[in-house]
Protein backbone atom coordinates (compact mmCIF):
# COMPACT_ATOMS: atom_id res chain seq x y z
CA UNK A 1 0.00 0.00 0.00
CA UNK A 2 1.60 3.63 -0.62
CA UNK A 3 -1.06 5.90 1.26
CA UNK A 4 1.27 9.26 0.91
CA UNK A 5 2.83 9.68 4.42
CA UNK A 6 1.40 13.45 5.34
CA UNK A 7 -0.02 14.74 8.77
CA UNK A 8 -2.34 17.47 6.58
CA UNK A 9 -6.15 16.09 7.24
CA UNK A 10 -4.82 15.16 10.86
CA UNK A 11 -6.52 16.89 13.72
CA UNK A 12 -3.70 17.62 15.84
CA UNK A 13 -5.07 18.20 19.66
CA UNK A 14 -3.10 20.70 21.16
CA UNK A 15 -5.23 20.76 24.46
CA UNK A 16 -4.23 19.14 27.74
CA UNK A 17 -6.50 16.48 29.07
CA UNK A 18 -8.66 15.95 25.86
CA UNK A 19 -11.33 13.22 25.32
CA UNK A 20 -9.60 9.72 24.55
CA UNK A 21 -12.66 8.47 23.44
CA UNK A 22 -14.98 8.83 20.41
CA UNK A 23 -18.13 6.37 21.04
CA UNK A 24 -19.30 4.06 24.14
CA UNK A 25 -18.02 0.72 21.81
CA UNK A 26 -14.02 1.92 21.80
CA UNK A 27 -13.80 2.83 25.46
CA UNK A 28 -15.59 -1.01 25.62
CA UNK A 29 -13.41 -2.76 23.05
CA UNK A 30 -10.33 -0.80 25.56
CA UNK A 31 -11.54 -2.04 28.78
CA UNK A 32 -12.28 -5.55 27.10
CA UNK A 33 -8.87 -5.71 26.50
CA UNK A 34 -7.69 -4.69 29.93
CA UNK A 35 -10.02 -7.66 31.65
CA UNK A 36 -8.25 -10.13 29.18
CA UNK A 37 -4.82 -8.97 30.37
CA UNK A 38 -5.67 -8.48 34.06
CA UNK A 39 -7.64 -11.64 34.30
CA UNK A 40 -6.53 -14.21 31.42
CA UNK A 41 -2.89 -13.10 31.38
CA UNK A 42 -2.18 -12.18 34.75
CA UNK A 43 -1.19 -8.58 34.02
CA UNK A 44 0.79 -9.89 31.27
CA UNK A 45 0.21 -7.42 27.73
CA UNK A 46 2.67 -8.99 25.44
CA UNK A 47 -0.04 -11.28 24.35
CA UNK A 48 -2.64 -8.67 23.42
CA UNK A 49 0.11 -6.46 22.09
CA UNK A 50 1.33 -8.78 19.78
CA UNK A 51 -1.96 -9.33 18.23
CA UNK A 52 -2.02 -5.66 18.14
CA UNK A 53 0.95 -5.47 15.93
CA UNK A 54 -0.20 -8.19 13.43
CA UNK A 55 -3.95 -6.12 13.12
CA UNK A 56 -2.32 -2.79 12.59
CA UNK A 57 -0.05 -4.48 9.94
CA UNK A 58 -2.33 -5.95 8.19
CA UNK A 59 -4.79 -2.76 7.84
CA UNK A 60 -2.53 0.11 8.46
CA UNK A 61 -4.92 2.50 7.50
CA UNK A 62 -7.84 0.96 9.55
CA UNK A 63 -9.24 2.69 12.48
CA UNK A 64 -7.50 2.65 15.36
CA UNK A 65 -9.89 1.08 17.69
CA UNK A 66 -10.81 -1.31 14.93
CA UNK A 67 -7.51 -2.76 14.95
CA UNK A 68 -8.27 -3.20 18.75
CA UNK A 69 -11.11 -4.81 18.03
CA UNK A 70 -9.59 -7.21 15.41
CA UNK A 71 -6.49 -8.32 18.23
CA UNK A 72 -8.87 -8.72 20.31
CA UNK A 73 -10.95 -11.00 18.61
CA UNK A 74 -7.57 -13.15 17.05
CA UNK A 75 -6.63 -13.17 21.01
CA UNK A 76 -9.89 -14.81 21.79
CA UNK A 77 -9.31 -18.23 20.60
CA UNK A 78 -5.85 -17.99 22.17
CA UNK A 79 -6.85 -17.57 25.76
CA UNK A 80 -5.91 -19.92 28.17
CA UNK A 81 -8.81 -22.05 30.21
CA UNK A 82 -9.43 -20.42 33.63
CA UNK A 83 -10.78 -22.26 36.34
CA UNK A 84 -13.98 -20.29 38.49
CA UNK A 85 -12.87 -19.52 41.67
CA UNK B 1 -24.27 -14.78 15.44
CA UNK B 2 -27.60 -13.71 18.33
CA UNK B 3 -26.74 -11.20 20.86
CA UNK B 4 -26.95 -11.43 23.87
CA UNK B 5 -25.67 -8.47 26.21
CA UNK B 6 -28.14 -6.22 28.03
CA UNK B 7 -26.99 -3.60 25.90
CA UNK B 8 -29.52 -1.55 23.03
CA UNK B 9 -28.92 -3.15 19.50
CA UNK B 10 -26.05 -2.33 18.43
CA UNK B 11 -25.58 -0.24 14.97
CA UNK B 12 -22.61 -0.64 12.84
CA UNK B 13 -20.98 -4.16 12.41
CA UNK B 14 -18.08 -2.97 14.36
CA UNK B 15 -20.68 -2.37 17.47
CA UNK B 16 -21.93 -5.65 16.81
CA UNK B 17 -18.36 -7.21 16.68
CA UNK B 18 -17.53 -5.24 20.52
CA UNK B 19 -20.94 -6.77 22.03
CA UNK B 20 -20.15 -10.13 20.70
CA UNK B 21 -16.93 -9.78 22.21
CA UNK B 22 -18.20 -8.44 25.96
CA UNK B 23 -20.78 -11.37 25.89
CA UNK B 24 -18.29 -13.99 25.05
CA UNK B 25 -16.08 -12.41 27.29
CA UNK B 26 -18.40 -11.90 30.11
CA UNK B 27 -19.77 -15.24 29.94
CA UNK B 28 -16.43 -16.79 30.53
CA UNK B 29 -15.68 -14.68 34.00
CA UNK B 30 -13.43 -12.31 32.76
CA UNK B 31 -15.27 -8.83 32.75
CA UNK B 32 -16.42 -8.34 36.62
CA UNK B 33 -19.43 -6.36 36.87
CA UNK B 34 -18.60 -2.87 36.61
CA UNK B 35 -15.20 -3.11 35.31
CA UNK B 36 -15.48 -1.47 32.06
CA UNK B 37 -17.11 1.34 33.08
CA UNK B 38 -14.40 1.35 36.04
CA UNK B 39 -11.57 0.94 33.74
CA UNK B 40 -13.09 4.11 31.57
CA UNK B 41 -13.51 6.22 34.10
CA UNK B 42 -9.78 5.63 35.52
CA UNK B 43 -8.43 6.48 31.74
CA UNK B 44 -10.77 9.10 30.98
CA UNK B 45 -10.68 11.42 34.14
CA UNK B 46 -8.03 10.09 36.39
CA UNK B 47 -5.05 9.24 34.41
CA UNK B 48 -3.61 11.92 31.97
CA UNK B 49 -0.97 14.28 31.36
CA UNK B 50 -1.84 16.61 34.62
CA UNK B 51 -0.26 13.54 35.83
CA UNK B 52 3.29 13.99 33.96
CA UNK B 53 3.28 17.94 34.16
CA UNK B 54 3.35 17.37 38.43
CA UNK B 55 6.45 15.06 37.36
CA UNK B 56 8.07 17.53 35.72
CA UNK B 57 7.22 20.72 37.88
CA UNK B 58 8.45 18.58 40.69
CA UNK B 59 12.06 18.51 38.59
CA UNK B 60 12.17 21.72 37.42
CA UNK B 61 12.47 22.81 41.40
CA UNK B 62 13.94 19.94 43.16
CA UNK B 63 17.55 18.79 41.95
CA UNK B 64 17.40 15.88 44.02
CA UNK B 65 14.27 14.84 42.40
CA UNK B 66 15.08 15.65 39.47
CA UNK B 67 18.31 13.27 39.96
CA UNK B 68 16.41 10.41 41.05
CA UNK B 69 14.14 10.91 37.83
CA UNK B 70 16.70 10.42 35.17
CA UNK B 71 18.22 7.87 37.28
CA UNK B 72 14.67 5.55 37.88
CA UNK B 73 11.88 6.91 35.90
CA UNK B 74 9.31 4.45 37.24
CA UNK B 75 10.56 4.79 41.09
CA UNK B 76 10.63 8.31 40.96
CA UNK B 77 7.47 9.06 38.92
CA UNK B 78 5.59 6.76 41.79
CA UNK B 79 7.21 8.70 44.51
CA UNK B 80 4.21 10.99 43.01
CA UNK B 81 1.60 7.92 43.13
CA UNK B 82 1.77 7.44 39.37
CA UNK B 83 2.42 4.04 38.33
CA UNK B 84 0.40 0.54 37.41
CA UNK B 85 -0.11 -1.23 34.56
CA UNK B 86 1.98 0.67 31.41
CA UNK B 87 4.24 2.53 33.51
CA UNK B 88 6.36 0.02 35.13
CA UNK B 89 9.43 0.49 32.92
CA UNK B 90 9.49 4.66 32.81
CA UNK B 91 12.57 5.91 31.25
CA UNK B 92 12.75 9.88 31.41
CA UNK B 93 14.70 11.53 28.86
CA UNK B 94 15.76 15.72 29.43
CA UNK B 95 15.99 18.03 26.83
CA UNK B 96 19.08 20.37 26.73
CA UNK B 97 19.57 23.55 25.16
CA UNK B 98 21.92 21.16 22.62
CA UNK B 99 19.30 18.33 22.63
CA UNK B 100 15.83 17.26 22.05
CA UNK B 101 13.99 14.36 22.57
CA UNK B 102 10.80 13.11 21.21
CA UNK B 103 8.86 9.57 21.71
CA UNK B 104 7.16 7.42 19.08
CA UNK B 105 6.35 3.86 19.24
CA UNK B 106 6.77 2.41 15.42
CA UNK B 107 5.00 -1.02 16.15
CA UNK B 108 1.85 -0.31 17.80
CA UNK B 109 1.04 2.42 20.28
CA UNK B 110 3.01 2.18 23.09
CA UNK B 111 2.31 5.09 25.25
CA UNK B 112 3.74 6.19 29.40
CA UNK B 113 -0.37 5.85 30.23
CA UNK B 114 0.06 6.74 33.40
CA UNK B 115 1.56 10.06 32.96
CA UNK B 116 0.10 10.96 29.68
CA UNK B 117 -3.05 9.69 30.11
CA UNK B 118 -4.59 8.24 26.25
CA UNK B 119 -2.43 8.58 23.36
CA UNK B 120 -3.63 10.93 20.88
CA UNK B 121 -5.35 10.35 17.44
CA UNK B 122 -1.96 11.15 15.88
CA UNK B 123 0.07 9.34 18.30
CA UNK B 124 -0.97 6.76 17.10
CA UNK B 125 -1.66 7.36 13.24
CA UNK B 126 0.96 5.68 10.35
CA UNK B 127 2.39 8.88 9.44
CA UNK B 128 3.57 10.18 12.82
CA UNK B 129 4.83 6.35 13.28
CA UNK B 130 6.62 6.16 10.14
CA UNK B 131 8.30 9.57 9.92
CA UNK B 132 9.33 10.62 13.03
CA UNK B 133 12.10 7.66 12.40
CA UNK B 134 12.71 8.74 9.41
CA UNK B 135 12.43 12.69 9.13
CA UNK B 136 11.80 13.73 12.97
CA UNK B 137 13.20 17.18 11.65
CA UNK B 138 10.95 18.10 9.39
CA UNK B 139 7.93 16.47 10.79
CA UNK B 140 8.69 18.89 13.86
CA UNK B 141 8.42 21.34 12.18
CA UNK B 142 5.10 20.37 10.17
CA UNK B 143 3.88 20.33 14.06
CA UNK B 144 4.80 24.06 14.75
CA UNK B 145 7.68 22.63 16.42
CA UNK B 146 10.76 23.78 14.53
CA UNK B 147 14.11 23.25 15.45
CA UNK B 148 17.37 25.36 14.78
CA UNK B 149 19.93 22.97 12.32
CA UNK B 150 22.49 22.57 15.73
CA UNK B 151 19.71 21.40 18.20
CA UNK B 152 20.40 17.29 18.10
CA UNK B 153 17.12 15.50 17.85
CA UNK B 154 16.89 12.13 19.83
CA UNK B 155 13.75 9.85 18.61
CA UNK B 156 12.75 7.41 21.51
CA UNK B 157 11.46 4.14 20.01
CA UNK B 158 8.47 2.47 23.44
CA UNK B 159 7.77 -0.79 23.59
CA UNK B 160 6.08 -3.14 25.90
CA UNK B 161 9.15 -3.16 27.83
CA UNK B 162 10.24 0.48 28.14
CA UNK B 163 7.91 3.41 28.40
CA UNK B 164 9.80 7.06 27.44
CA UNK B 165 8.72 10.71 28.78
CA UNK B 166 10.64 13.76 27.47
CA UNK B 167 11.69 16.23 30.32
CA UNK B 168 11.65 19.59 28.74
CA UNK B 169 13.67 22.48 29.58
CA UNK B 170 12.02 25.01 32.18
CA UNK B 171 11.14 28.12 30.63
CA UNK B 172 13.49 31.54 31.65
CA UNK B 173 12.01 34.01 34.15
CA UNK B 174 9.78 31.60 36.17
CA UNK B 175 12.15 31.57 39.08
CA UNK B 176 9.73 31.93 42.39
CA UNK B 177 6.46 30.04 40.48
CA UNK B 178 5.07 27.63 42.79
CA UNK B 179 5.06 23.69 41.59
CA UNK B 180 1.05 24.29 40.75
CA UNK B 181 2.05 26.98 38.49
CA UNK B 182 5.01 25.51 37.16
CA UNK B 183 2.49 21.97 36.64
CA UNK B 184 0.65 24.35 34.30
CA UNK B 185 2.82 25.48 32.02
CA UNK B 186 3.23 21.55 30.80
CA UNK B 187 1.46 20.35 27.85
CA UNK B 188 1.15 16.69 26.82
CA UNK B 189 2.65 17.62 23.60
CA UNK B 190 5.94 18.84 25.41
CA UNK B 191 6.49 15.60 27.38
CA UNK B 192 5.71 13.62 24.04
CA UNK B 193 8.34 15.97 22.45
CA UNK B 194 6.32 17.46 19.61
CA UNK B 195 6.92 20.86 21.40
CA UNK B 196 9.33 22.96 22.92
CA UNK B 197 9.21 26.22 25.37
Amino acid sequence: MTTPLSLSGLDLPRRNGELAFDAPWQSTVFALAAAVIEHAFGGNREPFRQQLIKAIAAEPGRPYWESWTAALEALVPTLPERSTP
Amino acid sequence: MSDSTHRPAPVSPVEQRVAALEALLTERGLVPEGFIEQVTRRYESETGPMNGAKVVARAWLDPQYKQRLLADGTAAIAELGFGGPEGDHMVVVENTAATHNVIVCTLCSCYPWPVLGLPPAWYKDPPYRARMVREPRALLAEMGCPLPEEVEIRVWDSSAEVRYLVLPQRPPATEGKTEAELAALVTRDLMIGVARL
